[in-house]
């Protein structure tokens, strides 16, 4: 199964009585940038680090670059750059003397090309003047282009990034994105969780949605625009008839879809909006559901059916809900949309 | 200049110390890490002497001999029996200035130190953060914490060296330098006196390689570095406080303390060199316990910092 | 997909070594102690068999560590001594001498850890003491006193003026008469009796007081050994039993302890930790003190060979003079016999003692040490510090005060006798009030 870098079965975190972590099997394409959404606390950072054997899993199984984890540790992290709950660094050292220490303590790393790779590597994320500056006098974003240096001091099959934008001012994170860009031209799987979906649009491939502990959603980031997003909403002054109609041809019409209909109703002329959702897999296993056409009436065979029964369509729409919608249903909880 | 002389014996000591602390791992797995664990191991060495408070605590154990030095001078000689052992040589002798400050140092000062070296060496890693990342670079988890008792050892060394080489410069610009007068009631020339004082350096750093391994332990039970650095501390202290109870006799062979103060063997004629092995041997027991502890401990334990 | 569930053995091999490790290392640190005790079995011997291989050992060079541990109860006398002395406005020299007989009561009776070290002419104990030293180095013709605390090192010579083979001549003749004259009281056509026989002799006079048995063979400082175990006969004394192990090769003593009446462990031990009985490096005997030591010189006070006369005449003057009139004389009365014997010094003769240890004398407070039973225990009580510390050191009992140790009391009655036995208080005090 080499094509997925990462994967996870029934990966399960228990610290006493709580469950970080419950049972999520992931699927991360190589070659994908792959964003790992959710809220804090819903267990990305957790799952991160038993992906990189800090933690050690309550149950469950993870494969990475196609080795078991974490019995193959010592051969996978070297392929492995990472960026985990922020940068860290002894403040007492100068940047490029933290960075040859994470490096020495690699020891595939060879020390004659170290102080190369080290210049190399702050370079690339426009550190090098402040090389020679103690780490402990960087500012936030410095300190996270200096986490991002680390991930890259070795040619990296994958790199793990957490919040990889945090606390980086605009023109940082436009830097940072283009990074993850490039890394990814370079055939780079990067998995990048984040809490901002904004980032994860423009970014990713692939996205994962965690809440509580538990993977809700996975798959490429068009299938979320689709799967599930999709409604019908027919403006009608029959809606008794109409609902009868969506039943009969498999759509699951909405019952909280109520509120709206009756404003409307008061506002207007009788009309009624009866909303359905198109698609009804609620919770779109990613690569299960990636043919919702196929169990689903197409929007024109839905107007010809409602016709046909003589329901009197005064408005018709396909409306297709914003990620963000998605991912509230998914989460129950709000994102930061903006990066 | 008498640092630089000190960190460079004691990185050739200090290696040797790596190796055989090393943790027992599969053959096949050991030629990889062979590699790997000098440069680590000469990394975090540097790390350690890269850093302000490592010089300050130096400093300050420097400053002892110094103070004592300067006491002596001021107040005129001691008589026999009166203050810590060796100071009313000092006078005669700038020789014994390195010896006397090293009694003084080894109860408090010394422990206190390699308190603060040995329980800084995982739970410091830990508050800073940069554990994960050596973590993940992968550093390997028994091979840090061997790499990481590896540098407390190499303090050990230049702790005790500072002391006695700071002595010997201030007893060298403020005393005569003569024969040192032996327990034993003789005497032997300078070179040999000094040969007999760096392997009492050697030995008081032996001493505090069982603290060293304690501290690592409680270093890997907590990431607030200033707890394991305290309860170290602190360990050190009761250890001799209980080693002074009569009472508690029966526990005394077993405590890390028990033979601090042994090398006194080494003044005497003949020399003797069993408590240094019968030291080295306690502190290898000490460090087999808690060293075994602490990289179980290490290696199970989730690294949630 | 993957079958194997690799997440929670994920620690295995690094959780499996130490966790053996440490246990094994623990286990190793108990049992290999344990080890060395493993079952001795030497050839077996009578008690007699044992006394005689031991009598015949001829072991005249070692060296090797002594261990020797004292819970006799009492305060460490070296320094009591020594402090009443130096309280005292004593010369110097007389101080002096005072510390070095306490330091060697001190060695006597207290614990400490020492290396003694033995050839065919040369003797030195090491006594280690924490950052301290003292040595006794003996050599033909001079031996020293080095302490290490005080910074001095103390050569007890024989005076300049003595005639050394004068005297040795007259100890020769002396010997020489005293076998004549033994010869010439045995019965006819017998010899002196050989050492096999003198030992025999002592055995049955032993016998009679103590039980002499051999115990579990054993291992003594690595070596294999016998053991000798003296019971007393009677339970009047303190003394429960005495130990002493004894080298299966050589004979030589390895160890000996005293465990009192009831005690399951001794009240004084001592032995070697580590022995090895070959002669030593010479170097080890060398003494030259070095600059910073205070060097005192004390003579030996050799008596010249008219004195020695002189003394023989007095004992025989006081041995004929015993018959008539024993109470007038100062000298210790004994009571009880064997190892319930109590010495009983009257109050005429502790006031000559503690003038004389006043006085500071190296002679006279050798002299009556030689007489005393327990010299040791003799306290300098003249001195007011000193009451105050006998107080301290005694409880208050009928007629007086007493001092009980693990292994021996002392009596001060009220009227200045003393009484010193291996035995109860209780005993002492009913000898006092009998002899009121």
């Amino acid at each position: 199964m080499s094509d997925l870098a990462i994967q996870t079965h029934g990966l399960t975190k228990r610290f006493r009585a709580q469950v970080a972590v419950d049972g999520i099997d992931l699927a991360v394409p190589r070659g994908s940038v792959f964003g790992f959404l959710g809220p804090n606390g819903s267990g990305k950072t957790t799952t991160i680090r038993m992906l990189l054997g800090l933690v050690g899993a309550t149950a469950g199984t993870a494969r990475v670059l196609g080795t078991d984890m974490p019995k193959g540790l010592d051969d996978v992290l070297p392929r492995v750059g990472a960026l985990v709950e922020g940068p860290a660094f002894a403040p007492f050292l100068s940047g490029a003397a933290n960075l040859a220490r994470f490096d020495a303590a690699d020891r595939h790393a060879s020390p004659s090309t170290r102080g190369r790779r080290v210049a190399e590597a702050l370079d690339r994320v426009g550190l090098s003047h402040a090389a020679r500056k103690k780490a402990g006098a960087y500012s936030l974003g410095m300190k996270q282009r200096l986490g991002l240096a680390n991930a890259l001091l070795m040619p990296r099959d994958l790199l793990v990034l957490d919040e990889p934008t945090n606390g980086l001012d605009p023109q940082g994170t436009r830097e940072v994105r283009s990074l993850i860009r490039s890394f990814a031209a370079d055939g780079t799987t990067v998995f990048v969780s984040s809490h901002l979906l904004a980032e994860v649009e423009q970014l990713c491939t692939h996205v994962g949605v965690m809440s509580a502990g538990r993977l809700v959603a996975q798959g490429t980031l068009d299938e979320f625009r689709r799967s599930g997003a999709s409604r019908v909403e027919v403006l009608t002054p029959d809606p008794d008839a109409a609902r009868a109609v969506l039943a009969r041809i498999g759509l699951v019409t909405d019952a909280a879809a109520a509120a709206p209909v009756e404003a409307a109703a008061s506002a207007g002329d009788g009309d009624a909006l009866v909303t359905a959702a198109l698609s009804d897999d609620r919770a779109p296993g990613g690569r299960a559901a990636d043919d919702p056409a196929a169990d689903q009436p197409a929007a024109e065979a839905v107007v010809a059916a409602l016709v046909r029964d003589g329901v009197r369509v005064r408005g018709f729409a396909i409306r297709r809900t914003s990620l963000e919608q998605r991912f509230v249903e998914l989460t129950g909880e709000g994102f930061d949309v903006v990066g | 200049m008498s640092s630089a002389e000190a960190s460079a014996t004691v990185g050739a000591l200090g290696a040797g110390d790596a190796a055989a602390s090393e943790p027992p791992v599969p053959p096949a797995v050991r030629r990889l890490r062979r590699g790997g664990m000098a440069s680590l191991f000469a990394s975090e060495t540097a790390t350690l002497f890269r850093r302000w408070r490592t010089w300050a605590m130096l400093a300050s154990l420097g400053l002892i001999p110094i103070l004592i030095a300067i006491a002596i001078r001021i107040a005129g000689p001691s008589g026999p029996g009166r203050g810590p052992a060796f100071l009313d040589q000092v006078a005669g002798n700038g020789l014994f200035v390195g010896m006397t400050a090293l009694v003084v140092a080894t109860p408090l000062f010394l422990p206190l130190t390699i308190a603060v070296v040995s329980g800084d060496a995982i739970a410091g890693e830990a508050s800073h953060g940069t554990l994960r990342y050596l973590l993940i670079a992968p550093a390997g988890r028994l091979r840090l914490l061997a790499v990481k008792y590896a540098v407390a050892a190499v303090f050990c060394l230049a702790a005790a060296l500072t002391v006695i080489v700071v002595g010997t410069l201030i007893g060298w610009a403020l005393f005569p330098i003569g024969p040192v007068t032996l327990l034993s009631g003789g005497q032997i020339p300078v070179g040999e006196g000094l040969l007999r004082l760096l392997a009492i350096g050697a030995y008081v750093a032996v001493s505090m390689l069982g603290l060293s391994a304690i501290g690592l332990l409680a270093s890997t039970l907590t990431v607030v570095p200033v707890g394991a650095m305290a309860a170290t501390a602190i360990l050190a202290v009761v250890a001799q406080i209980v080693g002074a109870i009569p009472q508690l006799e029966w526990v005394h062979p077993f405590l890390f303390s028990d033979r601090w103060f042994d090398f006194d063997d080494l003044l005497r004629s003949p020399p003797s060199w069993e408590s240094f092995g019968d030291n080295a041997l306690l502190q290898a027991a000490w460090i087999a316990v808690f060293g075994g502890l602490a990289a179980w401990r290490f290696a199970t334990r989730d690294i949630l910092s | 997909m993957s079958p194997r569930r690799t997440g929670p053995s994920r620690f295995r091999a690094r959780t499996v070594v130490p966790a053996i490790g440490v246990p094994v290392a623990i286990a190793l640190a108990i049992l290999v102690p344990m080890q060395a005790n493993a079952s001795v079995d030497l050839p077996d011997k009578t008690p007699e068999e044992l006394v005689a291989f031991a009598k015949a050992g001829d072991v005249d060079a070692l060296s090797g560590t002594i261990e020797q541990r004292s819970e006799l109860g009492l305060p460490d006398l070296g320094t009591l001594m020594g402090g009443g002395a130096s309280g005292a406005n004593d010369s110097e020299a007389d101080a002096a001498a005072s510390d070095t007989l306490g330091e060697l009561v001190s060695l006597a009776t207290g614990s400490f850890d020492a290396n003694v070290y033995l050839d065919s002419d040369h003797a030195r104990l090491q006594v280690l003491d924490r950052m301290a030293e003292r040595n006794v180095y003996l050599s033909p013709g001079e031996a020293w006193f080095v302490d290490s605390e005080t910074q001095t090192a103390t050569r007890l010579g024989v005076a300049d003026d003595a005639d050394v083979e004068g005297l040795e001549a007259e100890l020769d003749r002396l010997a020489d008469e005293a076998r004549a004259e033994a010869e010439a009281g045995l019965p006819d056509g017998e010899q002196l009796p050989t050492p096999q026989q003198l030992l025999d002799r002592a055995l049955d006079r032993l016998d009679e007081t103590t039980a002499v048995s051999v115990g579990t063979d054993g291992r003594v400082a690595g070596r294999d050994a016998y053991e000798l175990v003296l019971e007393p006969r009677t339970d009047e004394t303190l003394v429960g039993e005495i130990r002493v192990a004894i080298d299966g090769e050589n004979g030589a003593a390895l160890a000996a302890s005293v465990t009192a009446r009831g005690a399951d462990a001794p009240a004084f031990e001592t032995g070697f930790t580590d022995v090895s009985f070959a002669a030593p490096d010479p170097a080890v005997f060398a003494f030259e003190p070095s600059d910073a030591f205070a060097v005192e010189e004390e003579a030996l006070p050799l008596p010249t060979v008219d004195e020695l006369r002189q003394w023989i005449a007095d004992a025989q003057a006081r041995a004929e003079s015993e018959a008539d009139a024993t109470a007038d004389l100062p000298r210790p009365i004994v009571h009880g016999q064997g190892w319930a014997t109590v010495v009983e010094l009257d109050a005429a003769t502790v006031a000559e003692m503690t003038a004389g240890h006043r006085a500071g004398g190296g002679d006279s407070a050798d002299a009556d040490g030689a007489d005393s039973v327990a010299p040791a225990t003799e306290p300098p009580f003249a001195e007011g510090e000193a009451l105050d510390l006998l107080g301290a050191l005694t409880t208050p009992v009928d007629g007086g005060r007493a001092l009980q140790t693990s292994l021996m009391s002392v009596l001060f009655t009220d009227d200045g006798r003393v009484f010193a036995g291996s035995v109860p208080v209780d005993a002492l005090v009913a000898y006092a009030e009998s002899g009121r």
